[in-house]
């Protein structure tokens, strides 16, 4: 779904609580007629759960759009096996192959991705433009970052992530 | 951090994780005997116990290099206990319950997060480890190396692991440059130096870089990968010039030591990877 120029992605479980919440309305509504003047602000509620997780996602979609011209500007080529805690708030760019994928159904995927020297947490709080899966090679721009904010190894908070060929690039 | 210090930390963790249960079980138990004996007014406060048994597991899960969200969630849960009225059955079949999920969660975090916290570095000198034994067995080569050159390797290593490798190319050339030092350092200095420019303008490894000469042996902490891959046997090099200088400054820059200390975790990843 497109607003604007973001486009809004919502995520499964989002989608889920609202099927679950709209079936649970309709079997409460058939077994007890007694809810129907409830119905009058049930019903937009119900629309809410939808409304909230879109707003939200927008949001934190334009953020991000506006935040990438930034970081492809300033982001520098790292090897994984360099970020270490000295590079926590500089703004990196690595290249990698996508080993695994977590969370992508809470709309904040966290990829561990690997170059030949080691394998990084990448974290986003926000649904990646691209659909990146497994086994994909991909650029990632984005903060180094302690995982725990104030403790923790280093991983990247992730602003772009996107599918890449470095011979089309060269 | 000496082996004798490393013991006494390892006793006090024992000691601090046998108390989760014994906090847990005990206050319980103590309390049904309070309870019966008409001191306790109400169960639910033998539940301070689990509460602050809960809060010694969260400490002991934050003290671990990898974080138990689990382990570091269970004093919301002792909170509530102990803050809910409850009728006495129920509430001793709670904080029992709740007491072996503690001691499960201790057994897991013992299991899948590590028996203890990691030696940490002293504000004066590295943490016990393969990386202390390297720079200790480098002090007789390096004592006698002049300040300068120190603090320039000092100043190389710190700006190739903040990610300025056009600077850490820079200093690396001027250290090399300056006169009276060692051939093995001049080597580590250049070897840093092209792979700094190498990685400043994102270009792969050659198929040829600047390597160590054999009798640089005794001083590398890495030995030379032989399988023929040239990328797996640059990263070693860069590892080995990284790690010299990390060495050479610790000893010969005192002056940068705690900068240096502070960094150590950057030079234990390059010797273990």
């Amino acid at each position: 779904m497109k607003i604007g120029t973001i486009d809004v992605k919502i995520s499964n479980i989002s989608i889920g609580v609202f099927v679950f919440f709209t079936l649970l309305l309709i079997a409460a509504s058939m077994a007890n007629p007694g809810i129907g003047p409830h119905l009058i602000w049930m019903i937009p509620c119900l629309f809410l759960l939808l409304v909230i997780p879109i707003a939200l996602n927008y949001m934190s979609r334009s953020q991000y759009h506006e935040l990438a011209p930034i970081y492809e500007q300033e982001a520098k080529t790292v090897k994984v096996r360099f970020i270490n805690e000295n590079m926590i708030g500089k703004i990196v760019r690595i290249e990698g192959v996508v080993e695994r994928i977590h969370f992508q159904f809470l709309n904040r995927p966290q990829y561990s991705v690997a170059d030949r020297t080691g394998a990084i947490s990448v974290k986003m709080f926000t649904s990646p433009d691209e659909n990146v899966k497994v086994n994909d090679i991909v650029e990632v721009y984005g903060q180094v970052i302690r995982r725990y904010m104030v403790s923790g190894e280093p991983v990247i908070n992730c602003v772009i992530i996107r599918k890449f060929n470095r011979q089309s690039q060269e | 951090m000496t082996d004798n210090a490393e013991r006494m930390r390892d006793t006090r963790n024992l000691y601090l994780e046998a108390l989760v249960p014994l906090l847990a079980f005990g206050s319980t138990i103590l309390g049904i005997i309070l309870y019966h004996a008409g001191i306790l007014a109400e169960i639910q406060y033998a539940g301070i116990g689990g509460f602050l048994a809960s809060c010694l597991l969260a400490v002991l899960a934050w003290l671990r290099p990898r974080k138990d969200i689990v382990s570091l969630t269970t004093p919301i849960y002792g909170f509530i206990f102990l803050i809910t009225p409850i009728d006495y059955t129920g509430g001793v079949v709670l904080q029992l319950l709740y007491a072996c999920g503690l001691t499960v969660l201790l057994i897991r975090l013992r299991s899948r997060f590590g028996a203890g916290s990691p030696g940490r570095a002293s504000a004066t000198e590295l943490a016990a480890g393969p990386l202390k034994t390297y720079v200790g067995s480098m002090h007789e080569t390096f004592t006698a190396l002049d300040p300068q050159t120190g603090h320039s390797a000092a100043a190389v290593f710190m700006s190739f692991s903040e990610g300025d490798y056009q600077k850490a190319a820079d200093l690396s050339h001027a250290a090399a440059c300056h006169g009276g030092t060692p051939g093995p350092v001049v080597r580590a200095f250049g070897i840093v130096r092209e792979h700094a420019e190498l990685l400043e303008q994102n270009r792969p490894c050659p198929k040829t870089c600047l390597q160590f000469l054999p009798e640089d042996a005794p001083l590398t902490a890495k030995s030379p990968a032989c399988t023929g891959d040239t990328g797996r046997e640059c990263e070693t090099t860069i590892d080995n010039a990284l790690l010299l200088l990390f060495s050479a400054a610790y000893h010969a820059a005192p002056a940068d030591r705690p900068l240096l200390i502070a960094s150590q975790a950057f030079a234990q990843k390059l010797l273990e990877a």
